[in-house]
């Protein structure tokens, strides 16, 4: 391995890692708000609006990322939809993530007992009072695993973000790989610093789940 | 102590598709007094305390608090969310589950329902529900959480929630069947407690006990239908019907030793 | 705005290429499971060692993306002097990363069965090799086959990352096909519509064999 390359690349390496997170936070940020608003949605809506909502989650679910970014990058100007690369990337994320979230926010909110809205339907209190209350809390407590465990998976996808040209990591290194030749290195080292970061996030994740969760069922 | 409801509830059905859980249900509360439903499992009893609150919808029939249709303006023209909730306020319910939210204190319970549905302001509303605690023993533990809590204790916190609100009527299904024998005898305390301040009181329960000595009525559902109802000494000691001589015979059977 | 006319033009192109998609998504699950039923037996195994290495290698393939295994296996060949068709490696890599996924489906089908199955087994007296292949897996396939068919769909998805390393499936033949039409939203669109029915005659297919082997 050829430590001059790295000194040489760090720079745009470190933009390329930055972008990595800033795409990821944003995605799974935005992701997750969408797929709130759509279980609430699918919740509360009347049959043929959530009728609609399957159909999107199913298209979501059923198609690829990259083509979805696709769709959104090259075919947007189409329709008059222009975006720079890293917004492209970002949409798309929090496109292609809301569906998922938004079935782990359903499974929470299942989870949640019937007994405990109907406690508070008997004493009177309004729907959107219940949802923020006790739904949402509640709810939020048991889809907190899986929730975690999607944002992780995320970090992996937003690699293919390179391929429409968004300067996140994985361009970087290809880029610098492609000046230096050194294909196999950068890739393998690429390769090692992911298998890394999920395993770190992994773990840091699972233990602020644990200490979130306590933090939540036990206000003190 | 505020004026206490009636219920009337006339000809009351009610379908789950084929099934017919409640038959032409004839039943009055009276104001201040103490209803006991009892009868096997299934046979509606539940089904019909919910169609009070209208937490079940019955399909015909009348049920009126104070005169008030609940749940409908008219026939097949179901209430609003509004009119309903607002009639809600002033019933209280108290479930078999107890249902208290577990991410609350015992304070934050009673007090939840006086800020959001009373709209009181948080001072006022934790003064209330410290009151309300008092009321059922347990103002030393209004820091704690409903897991810190024994199930007796979690009822009686239930009660306090039902009763900071005010209301008119308490609905009681099956207080104490989810609760270890020796905390029964603390929950029926302060419903007795309720009945002796003239709160128009329905409870379903198997609680025998109860019903004989607090209870001004007693009804005996079977299979959706109000068998027979009246004073707790004619239906528990000289019961008329066979069905209910059959369920006592079953009861004492069970339950002497 | 919208061409009806090369949208439904695409198709022809793209579900040729479809074939492909088809073939690396069927190969790669069945290397998958393959390699995936030996990693899981090592990771069950009573050697540490054993268990280490699968652990590492479950470990490493779920947490590397798959876009990135793709690029080092594409690198990687020329140099150790494989001459490999793209299509080789391709389906090797897949398969190897599903491994990993199928794995652990397998251990946690194995997980949520029953102990007593087994131990009715062993208490008849049969050979622990019988009890596995008589008892266990049988009942571990049933088990696993709603995320059999979940990692199959997934594997369609992720097909269309091959198209990076040259494979003329269906991501890469409508990249080519937009090229030409210079209408790139509906020839997208028309390859979404074929992945989008591949995707939801499987889901079908899963929830047929889940209601067959519902016990």
């Amino acid at each position: 391995m050829d430590w001059s390359m790295l000194q040489q690349y760090g720079p745009s390496l470190l933009k390329g890692f930055a972008n990595t997170i800033v795409c990821w936070a944003l995605g799974t940020v935005f992701g997750m708000a969408l797929g709130l608003v759509i279980a609430l949605i699918q919740r509360y809506a009347p049959r043929w609006v959530t009728w609609i909502i399957q159909v999107y989650i199913e298209v979501i679910r059923g198609t690829p990322f990259l083509v979805q970014l696709f769709v959104l990058y090259y075919g947007g100007p189409l329709i008059g939809l222009r975006l720079d690369a890293l917004p492209a990337g970002l949409l798309g994320l929090t496109i292609y993530g809301s569906p998922y979230f938004a079935e782990i926010f359903r499974s929470g909110f299942r989870a949640v007992p019937d007994g405990q809205i109907e406690a508070a339907r008997a004493i009177g209190m309004a729907e959107g009072h219940i949802v923020r209350r006790i739904l949402l809390p509640l709810g939020l407590v048991s889809a907190l695993p899986a929730l975690v465990n999607f944002s992780i998976i995320l970090t992996k996808e937003t690699v293919i973000l390179s391929i429409i040209t968004v300067p996140e990591l994985l361009y970087q290194v290809q880029r610098m790989s492609a000046e230096t030749f050194r294909y196999v290195e950068a890739n393998l080292v690429l390769a090692l610093f992911f298998w890394g970061l999920v395993e770190t996030i992994s773990r840091v994740g699972h233990r602020l789940e644990a200490r979130i969760t306590k933090h939540l069922i036990e206000r003190t | 102590m505020l004026a206490a409801s009636s219920v009337e509830m006339r000809k009351v059905n009610k379908f789950y598709g084929k099934f017919q859980a409640l038959k032409d249900v004839d039943l009055s509360i009276l104001p201040g007094k103490v209803t006991c439903l009892i009868g096997p499992s299934g046979s509606g009893k539940s089904t019909l305390l919910r169609c009070i609150n209208f937490l079940e919808e019955y399909d015909s029939g009348e049920v009126r608090i104070d005169g008030q249709l609940i749940g409908y303006e008219a026939p097949n023209k179901k209430m609003s969310g509004r009119k309903l909730r607002e009639m809600r306020r002033s019933i209280g319910m108290v479930f078999q589950q107890f249902n208290l939210w577990p991410h609350m204190t015992a304070k934050e319970n009673v007090a939840e329902g006086l800020i959001r549905v009373r709209r009181m302001s948080k001072a006022d509303a934790e003064r209330r529900a410290v009151e309300a605690l008092a009321k059922v023993g347990l103002a030393d533990k209004m820091a704690n959480h409903p897991s810190r809590l024994s199930g007796g204790q979690q009822q009686r916190v239930a009660i306090a929630r039902a009763i900071a609100m005010e209301p008119r009527l308490m609905l009681f299904d099956e207080p104490t069947s989810a609760l270890d024998p020796e905390l029964v005898g603390e929950v029926l305390s302060v419903m007795r407690t309720l009945a002796g301040e003239g709160m128009t009181m329905v409870v379903v329960t198997h609680e025998m006990g109860f019903a004989a000595h607090v209870a001004d009525q007693v009804g005996f559902m079977e299979k959706g239908e109000l068998v027979g109802v009246d004073s707790p000494d004619r239906i528990l000691h000289h019961p008329q019907d066979a069905r209910i001589q059959s369920f006592l015979r079953t009861y004492h059977e069970r339950n002497s030793f | 705005m919208f061409s009806l006319a090369v949208f439904l033009q695409s198709f022809e192109p793209l579900l040729w290429a479809a074939r492909y998609t088809l073939l690396i998504s069927i190969l790669g699950i069945g290397l998958g499971l393959v390699i995936g039923t030996l990693v899981c037996a090592a990771r069950l195994s009573p050697y540490p060692l054993l268990r280490r290495f699968a652990a590492i290698w479950v470990s490493f393939l779920r947490g590397v993306p798959l876009l990135v295994q793709l690029l080092v296996f594409y690198y990687a060949l020329p140099v150790i002097g494989l001459d490999v068709p793209a299509m080789v490696a391709a389906v090797v890599t897949v398969g190897i990363c599903a491994s990993a996924y199928i794995s652990e489906i397998w251990r946690g089908a194995i997980a949520a069965l029953p102990r007593g199955q087994a131990e009715a087994a062993v208490a008849i007296g049969m050979t622990p090799f019988d009890v596995w292949i008589r008892v266990i897996l049988p009942q571990a396939v049933t088990l696993s086959l709603p995320a059999l068919i979940n990692e199959l769909i997934l594997l369609v998805k992720a097909s269309s990352l091959v198209s990076v390393v040259g494979i003329l499936e269906i991501t890469r033949a409508s990249q080519a096909q937009a090229a030409t039409t210079f209408r790139p939203l509906e020839v997208y669109i028309a390859a979404a519509c074929i992945y989008l029915v591949i995707n939801l005659c499987l889901a079908a297919l899963g929830r047929y064999l889940e209601h067959r082997t519902a016990v």
